[in-house]
């Protein structure tokens, strides 16, 4: 029995489930080209919609996760053609506006669920490798965030995916080739809000569900997001794998509460370190 | 616009004289202190268009410093105020030298890390009264030791409108002052500034600095008020508050942000609103004010009342 090999394995499940996030988050900065602070929210939409459903009974993880992607779709949606779209030229608009959409679900979280956390049952060991758990949540996001990503990059690279590229890239052109660009931004925001859920939903095993859950995995898919760029989906998997497993061994070592801090200060390093991070990624004035 | 405010100041002034009820002066007494807080955030926010979102570290560290300095370390109250402001400029001087590189998004993002750690700390945090037998910290806070056993309502109330007047006076006569001017500049487009000759991250750090000065001597006021620090000094939500009263008064305008986060305050906690309802409210105006009204509400109807005056031949008011 070896407590820190488990940390590690746990780790690099919840990682590879993160890079799916940030993968949506990813796609929301390349096409939308906001940072946007309310995919939290959509990650802890997804781990209680889990939390409820498998409360009355439906514990079958592919249920959770296509009926989260489903509502998390719909409000992305809504999110993105209502809100985003128009105010996007206005970077203290989408940073206090999307915090605020944030907010307002972790506060709506509260009064309908409560502040305590609630939690899954882990379910049986599927495995024992010398001590070591391998249970199903585990094996089922390794598998599903591994098969959706390697989806979206394979659509990325086709001819489907060069629209986004090309609103990536110009979307002056892109318009004037007769894209509906606008309906491209708000389709795009709401796949990646579901990619979020998708997420929570999978994690939901894994994590205590709280209003305020979602914190974490914003901050780790910000850090994502700065650290390998928007276009190498390997490289979002390699570092969301890390710094899953930071934070991991950071709640082993110390405490739950400082792989939030740890992600913090991982955060605040790499903005002090690559000020130049993503700029010429952001629309709007010349700030 | 004089004429309304002076018939707000003079309301005010006369409302305890009224026989408004203790819990009314307490919330509006609580509420002067939270309205200089949101003015200090519009002079980095607003003033000099600097996007923070770790405004409650300011606000946090002056309440915690005040709490810590005089329960723990026996100090006298108006020692540990002075030491508080001194330290919640000397953070905004730190979280200004951090910023001044990063353009937009990049500051939202740093300061909202920056006060998530305070936070985060702040919460796993023991202190152990030297008077042994019981601990402070964690989500209850520190209890703040005042000079006064019972102070009367009424005094705190004049005292907290008095700080208010001046502060947000002071605060106005910077915005307005040259340093403002740059700051305006600044914020309307720094690449302009600096090819203006304006040394932006100097300027930029300066506004921080003054920021940090106001934030931390509402939150020196609060804790004379209060008599406890909490956590919630230094949360996320307090932060988002700041910015949000900021929006919808007018970022950039100092007496705007001042009059919503006074106004809002008082009708929603002086209706006794719950306050996870108090922050669905709150978002749910930001996200309406933001869509419909993208220079805030004061500020897009005061664009509305000036092309109506052009259009009019400079007649009206």
């Amino acid at each position: 029995m070896n407590p820190f090999a488990q940390v590690l394995l746990d780790g690099i499940f919840t990682g590879s489930t993160y890079a799916l996030m940030a993968a949506g988050l990813a796609l929301i900065l390349g096409v939308v080209k906001v940072v946007n602070l309310s995919h939290g929210a959509f990650f802890s939409l997804g781990a209680y919609v889990a939390y409820i459903l498998s409360a009355n009974g439906v514990s079958h993880p592919a249920t959770a996760v296509v009926l989260s992607c489903i509502i998390a779709f719909a409000f992305g949606v809504f999110l993105g053609k209502s809100f985003i779209n128009p105010v996007r030229f206005h970077p203290f608009s989408v940073a206090v506006g999307t915090l605020g959409f944030a907010l307002l679900f972790e506060q709506a979280a509260q009064m309908l669920w409560g502040p305590h956390p609630a939690s899954i049952g882990a379910g049986a060991p599927w495995a024992t490798v010398s001590g070591i758990v391998v249970r199903r949540w585990g094996v089922v996001s390794v598998v599903a965030s591994a098969g959706i990503l390697a989806a979206l990059a394979l659509l990325l690279s086709s001819r489907w995916g060069l629209p986004l590229k090309l609103i990536a890239e110009d979307e002056e052109i892109a318009r004037s080739v007769g894209m509906d660009v606008e309906k491209i931004r708000y389709l795009t925001f709401g796949f990646a809000s579901a990619t979020a859920a998708a997420a929570g939903a999978l994690l939901a095993p894994a994590t205590s569900i709280t209003p305020t859950m979602g914190r974490v995995p914003l901050i780790l898919s910000l850090i994502v997001v700065i650290a390998s760029g928007m276009e190498n989906v390997l490289a979002i998997f390699l570092v969301a794998v890390g710094l899953g497993l930071l934070s991991n061994i950071s709640a082993y070592l110390l405490a739950p509460q400082w792989s939030y801090v740890s992600l913090l200060t991982v955060i605040c390093l790499l903005l002090l370190l690559r000020p130049e991070g993503l700029s010429g990624t952001v629309p709007g004035r010349d700030y | 616009m004089t004429g309304a405010l002076a018939l707000g100041s003079g309301l005010l002034l006369f409302l305890p004289l009224a026989g408004l009820d203790p819990f009314l002066l307490d919330v509006l007494t609580s509420g002067f202190f939270l309205a200089c807080y949101v003015g200090s955030w519009d002079i980095v926010g607003g003033v000099a268009g600097q996007i923070s979102l770790g405004h409650a570290l300011f606000f946090g560290t002056a309440t915690y410093s005040c709490a810590l300095l005089t329960s723990l370390a026996g100090w006298p109250f108006a020692a540990a105020g002075g030491a508080a402001l001194l330290l919640s400029t000397g953070v905004a001087a730190v979280v200004g030298a951090m910023s001044a590189r990063l353009k937009g998004p990049f500051i939202a993002l740093l300061t909202l890390a920056l006060g998530e750690i305070a936070h985060e700390i702040m919460l796993g945090q023991t202190f152990f009264s030297p008077r042994g037998t019981y601990s402070w910290g964690g989500e209850g806070g520190v209890p703040v030791t005042l000079p006064w056993e019972a102070l009367s309502p009424w005094a705190m109330y004049y005292g907290a409108l008095l700080f208010l007047f001046l502060s947000t006076w002071g605060m106005t006569a910077l915005a307005r002052s040259k340093e403002g001017l740059i700051w305006t500049a600044i914020s309307g487009s720094e690449l302009t500034a600096r090819a203006s000759g304006v040394d932006v991250a100097r300027h930029k750090w300066r506004a921080f600095l003054v920021a940090g000065f106001f934030a931390g001597a509402a939150g020196v006021g609060f804790a004379a008020h209060v008599g406890r620090a909490t956590t919630s000094d230094f949360s996320l939500e307090l932060s988002f508050q700041a910015a949000t009263f900021a929006a919808i008064g007018g970022r950039g305008t100092i007496v705007g942000p001042v009059l919503a986060a006074l106004f809002l305050h008082a009708l929603f906690l002086g209706a006794g609103i719950a306050p996870a309802a108090r922050v669905i409210l709150y978002a749910l105006a930001l996200l309406l004010v933001l869509r419909f009204f993208p220079a805030g509400v004061a500020g897009t109807l005061r664009e509305r009342l000036r092309a109506r005056k052009m259009v009019s031949g400079g007649a009206g008011l």
